[in-house]
């Protein structure tokens, strides 16, 4: 199909341009109790052409970009015509001048990965085996899962000398726990692994199982008012999405984000940690094919970089560092037990979590948490959080117990007080 | 004017005709779903512009779904041609279906009847008055332009505004042995989102707008953007509201928001199936106020989730799921009802022909009522009226509300006293909520701006909404 993409690029007289080839091929396996409910394959090839055009208008000038998909069902006449319009369309968007990135071609990358020794079928078997290890209770059992697994290859070529290419295999899939004992209840769960790590899985189910028991036997909702609130697991990583989110060049240089380069993150007044964040990367180019590696973002509180891709990079006047896909934050100094000695309410679970980089505002329902009023623990259901990053910010502190979560490394838990709770 | 049929989808009829003859002679039952669909996006702000296809929306592509005499399996694959056809067989017989030979220890395979496959056949477009297509790119940017200019131009306050539209034209093709219907379907949506800013904060205000056809729709983003812009900056004055339930009066967008995310999705099958949704304990009892009348359907209303057979090859419908208060029914997948031995609803729906078919919702909506939605301020000594649904997440096993709006305007001594809160988390238990209605506005509003997911994924063009409610709500 690249031969028929470059002789269309060409007839069309497109001379910037990006193709994105994706080929993916997965297995999976769908369960509702201890039943296959439904099992599937996936073998499909897509392409994405950008066009580029650059014009000017009063001296001023732009670089359009439309984006097409490609299929090799497509004919070359209509290969010709999409990308046709595409170039056309290009002409009508009026972004500020930048150059693509210039890179070199590369050898395919296969990223390594003890997945890529077994086949896709052998993976999603042996990842449902994990997961239902631990499925021999009663009161507590798996109520549905689904398990994927994916091999999939990305090659990149631009106009300006780029060209690699990986493959990369991966599992992930989600999981629903039911606990039957006292209340009926239930936790959701999601996982992705790039390596098997069965045992992984089988200690999640497990935690998962553990969480879901206490659930069943929470009733009451937190009474409303201002908690010294514990996050953990995903949670952490979902705080911290926060600053990643306003660290990112577009935000930066649309002004929706007052980070800047040394900028103190946490602004005024901390009276606790400093936070600590490096940006991992978890694929070895970016979609634009730029080299990804793991870079510092902020140390002790202070931003290190702006990250993003090449065109408001080049706007900012800084080196484009690509998106990454994940992040890792230092272990604190505190351990947990030291965190839980005074009082807390502990929110393992939410509904659905939601931190808002524009407003600062984090929080959602609780679906289980426990409150430590200071001489017992109960967990307790119901109510909602409602805090700000900005005044939260200054009172973090984490844990000295660490996580590896999808995407994140980083410790179990984060501790901010008067967090402002909406309970019974 | 109807939306034509696809020129792809008969050049490969042939070939899918052959594969299905192939299919259904090594299975009792073969179907195949096959999409040509081309979606645009484009968006407008101070310093990007950008036109893209849409690559969830956009492709052509098949799933095969075959029957081995106990249970489904599911092939997607995206190229074929009548030379391919073996290839294809040989990969759902040595690679798809040996997969449920190595099951954990105590799992086994699910054991289905055969899908009934009634004759059906049929092909039918929905209409539109302009085709975004022959619009075209240069018209649709250039109309958001201007409404980025306007919103951006309202004050000095404003930070940007982001004016945005997409459209989907997607036809779909569904053959068993007694099936072969074609569908062409055209929906577009957009909006437009305002942000000001307060120092470090950035507020934003947000309205979407749909519906089932093309172009015509970008009037209406145009001449709502003054109020979207005035809301973001009175949202620069906004405060955390103090916890606690209120009386409130809910624009159509935050019942749309209670319909689907608190209640719609509790009423989809697959969940009854799993024993995930409450609301199958509750069939035939009283569920909400008897003021409501709820209904989810392809077939319900003329939005973006209209379509005339599902991704099952089920013909689209009209469920009343609760009527005057009493839960009557709820929506299924094919495969999910031939589970609970109920009818198919027409709700099996897929992201694209990569994925597998879910129940899902469509076009949810409350009834309108019979109040005038100044008499339902008028009734509030204090309270609150909800505008700007921003998210939700469902809780079909224990009915938990978890949803969010951006504005809650004080209400006091049945006025609007100008003092807005924001933002607000919506909690509580669902048929409190639902029981707590009454009144119900004659004025109903459905849009379908955004998508819907089951848990985090899977997602599909939904529309919701229904009438102004006033409802007791617990907000913090």
């Amino acid at each position: 199909m690249i031969d028929r993409i470059f002789s269309a690029l060409k007839t069309c007289g497109i001379e910037d341009y990006q193709i994105t080839m994706t080929k993916e091929e997965s297995a999976e396996l769908f369960f509702i109790k201890k039943e296959l409910d439904m099992q599937r394959r996936k073998n499909v090839t897509t392409a994405n052409v950008s066009a580029y055009r650059v014009f000017e208008e009063d001296g001023v000038r732009f670089r359009g970009v439309a984006s097409v998909s490609v299929q090799e069902s497509q004919t070359q006449q209509e290969i010709e015509k999409l990308f046709s319009d595409a170039y056309y369309a290009a002409g009508f968007v009026k972004n500020r001048y930048y150059d693509l990135y210039a890179g070199t071609k590369e050898e395919l990358v296969e990223v390594k990965s003890t997945l890529s020794e077994k086949t896709l079928s052998e993976t999603v078997q042996g990842f449902s085996q994990a997961l239902f290890a631990e499925d021999v209770h009663e009161e507590v059992f798996l109520n549905s899962a689904e398990v994927f697994a994916r091999c999939c290859t990305t090659h990149i070529i631009n106009s300006r000398g780029v060209d690699v290419s990986y493959r990369k295999n991966r599992v992930w899939g989600e999981f629903v726990v039911q606990c039957v004992d006292g209340q009926d209840v239930e936790t959701y769960q999601d996982f992705a692994y790039d390596d098997w790590n069965t045992d992984a899985l089988q200690e999640k189910v497990r935690g998962v199982m553990d969480l879901t028991r206490a659930r069943a036997k929470a009733k009451t909702a937190p009474a409303a008012g201002e908690y010294r609130v514990i996050l953990t697991g995903g949670y952490v990583k979902e705080l911290m999405q926060y600053y990643v989110g306003r660290a990112e060049s577009s935000m930066i240089y649309q002004k929706y984000s007052p980070f800047s380069a040394g900028c103190d993150v946490q602004g005024d007044g901390v009276l606790k940690d400093r936070v600590n964040l490096t940006m991992k990367a978890v694929v070895p180019f970016s979609g634009e094919g730029i080299p990804m590696k793991d870079r510092e973002l902020v140390k002790d509180g202070k931003l290190m970089m702006i990250h993003g891709g090449n065109r408001f990079a080049q706007y900012l006047g800084i080196e484009p560092t690509g998106d990454f896909g994940g992040c890792k934050v230092p272990a604190g100094k505190v351990s947990l037990d030291e965190l839980k000695a005074q009082p807390y309410l502990e929110v393992v679970n939410f509904s659905d979590f939601q931190m808002n980089d524009f407003t600062g505002h984090f929080g959602g329902e609780i679906r289980l948490g426990f409150l430590y009023d200071g001489e017992k623990v109960v967990p307790v259901t119901g109510g909602s959080v409602n805090g700000n990053i900005f005044e939260a910010q200054k009172t973090l502190v984490f844990s000295k117990e660490m996580q590896v979560e999808k995407n994140f490394e980083g410790p179990r838990a984060v501790v901010m007080e008067r967090v402002l709770v909406a309970g019974v | 004017m109807k939306v034509k049929q696809s020129e792809y989808l008969k050049r490969v009829k042939p070939a899918l005709v052959k594969l299905r003859d192939r299919l259904l002679s090594e299975f009792p039952y073969a179907s195949l779903l096959a999409q040509d669909s081309t979606a645009k996006s484009y968006s407008v702000s101070k310093t990007s512009t950008g036109i893209g296809m849409d690559a969830m929306l956009t492709g052509r592509g098949f799933v095969a779904k075959v029957y081995d005499g106990t249970s489904y399996a599911e092939y997607s694959f995206n190229e074929l041609s009548e030379d391919r056809v073996e290839e294809i067989v040989a990969a759902v017989k040595n690679g798809l279906i040996p997969m449920s030979d190595r099951l954990p220890e105590g799992v086994k395979k699910s054991c289905y009847a055969m899908l009934a496959d009634d004759p059906l056949v049929f092909e039918d477009s929905t209409e539109y008055e302009i085709d975004p297509e022959e619009y075209g790119d240069e018209k649709i940017i250039g109309r958001l332009t201007k409404v980025s200019e306007a919103g951006r131009a309202f004050s000095d306050k404003v930070l940007d505004c982001h004016a945005f539209a997409s459209y989907q034209k997607c036809s779909k093709l569904f053959l068993s042995k007694n099936r072969d219907m074609e569908q062409n379907v055209l929906w577009m949506c957009g909006g437009v989102d305002v942000m000001a800013s307060r120092g470090e904060e950035v507020k934003d205000s947000y309205r979407g707008f749909s519906l089932l056809g093309g172009a015509e729709l970008l009037d209406e983003i145009g001449e709502n953007v003054g109020s979207v812009a005035q809301n973001a900056l009175d949202l620069l004055s906004s405060e955390p509201i103090p916890p606690g339930e209120y009386e409130c009066v809910c624009r159509p967008d935050v019942t749309g928001m209670i319909v689907h995310e608190a209640f719609g999705h509790g009423v989809e099958m697959d969940m009854f199936v799993k024993n995930r949704a409450l609301a199958k304990q509750y069939v035939g009892k009283q569920v909400a106020s008897e003021l409501v009348n709820m209904h989810d359907g392809a077939a319900a209303a003329k939005e973006v989730a209209s379509y005339f057979f599902d991704d099952e090859g089920i013909p689209a419908q009209d469920t009343l799921v609760i009527d005057h208060g009493i839960l009557k029914a709820g929506i299924s997948d094919a495969q999910s009802a031939m589970h609970l031995g109920t009818d198919p609803t027409g709700n099996g729906r897929r992201e694209n022909y990569e994925r597998k078919a879910y129940t899902r919702m469509t076009n949810t909506y409350f009834e309108a009522g019979s109040d005038k939605v100044e008499d339902m301020i008028a009734s509030i000594s204090y309270g609150f009226l909800l505008e700007e649904a921003s998210s939700g997440m469902e809780d079909p096993k224990n009915w938990g509300i978890q949803c969010m709006v951006n504005i809650a305007r004080e209400i006091r001594d049945g006025k609007l006293t100008g003092k807005i809160y924001s933002p607000i988390v919506l909690t509580g238990y669902v048929p409190d909520l639902l029981k707590s209605i009454s009144m119900i506005s004659d004025v109903s509003v459905l849009c379908g701006s955004g998508f819907c997911g089951k848990g985090y994924k899977e997602w599909v063009k939904v529309s919701d909404g229904g009438p102004y409610i006033k409802a007791k709500i617990r907000l913090g």
